[in-house]
């Protein structure tokens, strides 16, 4: 698998070299979110062109089969070269997968290409205003026009929130409550809708780096049929719980191929001096060990084909290694994140205020430190 | 490199021999167990699945032997054996002990428990790059039990000043993969350590009531373990990073790693050990003044991250190391 995987990193970095003037992003930095998502939608479908995008899908869905992992090599070159938005682009990871395992074959093999190939991008609704992360208390609704079993409609009410990129997408996993109001876990079902149904209604919010990336959405009476479900009536949670392998692999392996690329940059701009030697020699430590920790969770995913609750170690590692990257960044250029107003100084402050939610999205630290405390640790339930 | 289910297995192995050893008599000299287990033996054959088991183990059940020097010895191509000790670095560095200054050897630095009982003491000195080594008789040399914080670890400061009559050079490289199998070694031990150290603060939580329930139940106590196993975790996947891409730079960042990790799981595995953590009756105490020693032993962390830090600068260059 190694050979296999140094052979594939070699031949595509050979042609993003070959390539670089084309994929390069045509704006300058740092560039708006409308820029960035353009950007991405334009090199996923280049590199679908040239075939890269397919690598590491099944073949049902266009694909061109292989190691997930080429995926991954993929999305880390992308963000070591700084092509695309790194967290942006991975969401691929915490979409396709879903599709492929819970959605009717012939729906997964015409929107999966869809997807990868930059003529649509999905999103995922999940968290509400009073579900975060608690999400097993969700309250946004569908109920079955006729008997759930038969019925060819189901009717969406409710709100999501937190839910990245929906003004830009066409298509939404969604989770709705289908059972009684207190069914938690067992009464959620997952849908596939499209966001241009009538009754949908997007309101995106700003993020405190002054991006629009993630809104509130609202569903009055939406209309979707049921060959839109994905997985069992009632069986929404474990296609949420699907997500977590590669969110929790591949996702991990690029953000951390783009933290040591900042690092990178960092190491080209700092002082020469022992002050900056132990800051950048601290960040480097946690992200060897993170990288460390993810290589071993992706060879055990390829030879499992599954992961569990120990990943909320690696989210832990990577919350806590991106933070202290940018910490390291805004202690070591002076006034760079506070005050400084040029292109580079936008975008070290963009990054860095994003890195401060690295606690709190996919689940927070807390959560993760209850999961390995009853799970891994074994110390019983808290309540 | 072996199976990694047969290391887990030979691992299990040599943890027991140690602990019933200790279990019969706790002053039982390891070293006699480490022999009749073949140690010097799988040090030749194996080197580097030698050391992971042995020294993982010893830090596990908080053993004290002198098997570090059979692995410097080894590193430097001398045939290991109970008569000879070695020098080691001084405390927190990790250039060669001895300097040459003119014809002449100065040399004060530290040695294990071998240096009590071997008739002769290996010196490496002069710089890293171009070390020289010379072996004293035992007579030559100052030697005095260090009480320090961990007594049980049986270290002697050495002290010797005389010339360098009988100095051989060594190859260029030969210190550095000294430092690598050293480091790698401490590193294994740490990781045992802070594994048991863990084990041990588990079991307290679960078995302390307070309040009408075991403090396991509450998150504060929860949550600085779930901390204190990420931080064991991740040492242990840069060990396993060691292991299959050894070399100066992941045997560094390992060292640096571990001796972290030691201070981040003393702190929480103490704080929620408590008052029965802080008495000697507990074994708490034992594990971490043995970690706080360990941490010295070729570099501290604090001195090898400024060292990385210092030559991510100097190149301008952050290497990633380990490839999927």
């Amino acid at each position: 698998m190694a050979i296999e995987l140094a052979h594939y990193r070699a031949e595509l970095h050979a042609w993003l070299d070959a390539n670089h003037e084309k994929l390069a992003p045509p704006f300058l930095p740092p560039g708006t979110l409308d820029n960035h998502i353009a950007q991405m939608q334009r090199v996923k479908s280049i590199l679908f062109e040239a075939g890269w995008m397919q690598f590491g899908w099944p073949e049902r869905v266009g694909g061109r089969g292989g190691s997930p992992m080429l995926r991954t090599e993929l999305g880390a070159a992308l963000a070591e070269r700084d092509i695309t938005d790194a967290g942006l682009f991975s969401l691929i990871e915490v979409l396709v997968p879903t599709l492929i395992e819970f959605a009717a074959p012939e729906l997964a093999a015409e929107v999966v290409p869809r997807l990868l190939s930059g003529t649509e991008l999905w999103c995922q609704g999940f968290s509400e205003p009073d579900a975060g992360s608690d999400l097993a208390s969700l309250r946004c609704h569908a109920v079955p026009d006729g008997d759930a079993r038969t019925a060819s409609t189901w009717v969406i009410n409710g709100q999501k929130v937190w839910t990245s990129l929906a003004q830009y997408s066409d298509r939404c996993v969604l989770l709705t409550r289908t059972g009684p109001a207190d069914s938690r876990h067992r009464g959620v079902t997952a849908f596939f809708v499209d966001m241009d149904t009538p009754g949908i209604t997007v309101r995106p919010l700003e993020m405190m780096n002054g991006n629009l990336e993630f809104a509130e959405v609202f569903f009055d009476d939406v209309l979707v049929p049921a060959d839109r479900m994905l997985g069992e009536l009632n069986g929404g949670w474990s296609v949420a719980m699907s997500i977590l392998p590669y969110e929790r692999s591949s996702c991990f392996w690029q953000r951390i191929a783009y933290l040591y690329k900042r690092l990178q940059r960092l190491v080209e701009l700092a002082p020469h001096d022992d002050r900056a030697a132990e800051v950048v020699g601290h960040a480097y430590l946690q992200l060897h060990a993170v990288r460390a920790r993810s290589r071993a969770t992706q060879h055990r995913l390829a030879e499992t084909g599954a992961l569990g609750p120990e990943t909320s170690i690696d989210k832990l590692l990577v919350a806590t290694a991106e933070q202290t990257t940018y910490d390291a960044v805004r202690r070591l250029l002076t006034g760079m994140v506070e005050l400084d107003d040029s292109a580079a100084g936008e975008v070290w402050r963009s990054e860095y205020l994003y890195s401060r939610a690295a606690t709190i999205y996919g689940g927070t630290a807390e959560v993760q430190r209850n999961i390995i405390a009853r799970r891994l640790l074994g110390l019983g339930s808290d309540e | 490199m072996i199976d990694p289910d047969e290391r887990a297995l030979m691992q299990e192995t040599v943890r027991s021999a140690i602990a019933g050893a200790l279990a019969t008599d706790k002053d039982a000299d390891i070293d006699v167990v480490l022999a009749q287990l073949g140690w010097r033996e799988m040090l030749r054959d194996e080197p580097g699945d030698a050391i992971d088991i042995v020294f993982n183990a010893l830090g596990t059940t908080n053993a004290s032997a002198t098997a570090l020097d059979d692995v410097i010895l080894s590193a430097l191509g001398r045939e290991p054996r109970a008569e000879l000790a070695v020098m080691l670095p001084r405390f927190a560095a990790w250039d060669p002990p001895g300097e040459i200054d003119a014809e002449h050897l100065h040399a004060r630095s530290l040695a294990t428990a071998r240096a009590a009982t071997a008739g002769e003491m290996l010196v490496v000195c002069g710089r890293a790059s171009e070390p020289w080594m010379v072996t004293l008789p035992m007579t030559a040399l100052e030697v005095r039990k260090v009480r320090g914080i961990d007594p049980d670890a049986g270290f002697r400061a050495i002290r010797t000043q005389g010339n360098l009559a009988g100095a051989t050079r060594l190859a260029p490289g030969a210190w550095q993969s000294a430092v690598v199998l050293a480091r790698r070694a401490l590193a294994q031990q740490i990781a045992g350590a802070t594994r048991s150290i863990l084990d041990l603060a588990c079991t307290h939580t679960k078995e302390r009531v307070q309040f009408g329930r075991p403090i396991a139940r509450f998150q504060a106590v929860r949550h600085r373990l779930a901390d204190a196993l990420v931080a064991v975790e991740a040492l242990e996947a840069t060990l396993s990073v060691m292991r299959e891409e050894p070399s100066p730079e992941t045997a560094a960042l390992a060292k640096a790693v571990a001796g972290r990790t030691a201070r981040t799981v003393g702190a929480h595995c103490q704080q929620v050990l408590a008052g029965i953590g802080f008495t000697t009756g507990h074994p708490f105490h034992r594990y971490l003044k043995r970690t706080l020693t360990l941490e010295g032993l070729f570099g501290s962390s604090d001195e090898i991250v400024l060292d990385v830090g210092r030559q991510l600068l100097a190149k301008r260059h952050v290497p990633t190391l380990i490839q999927l």
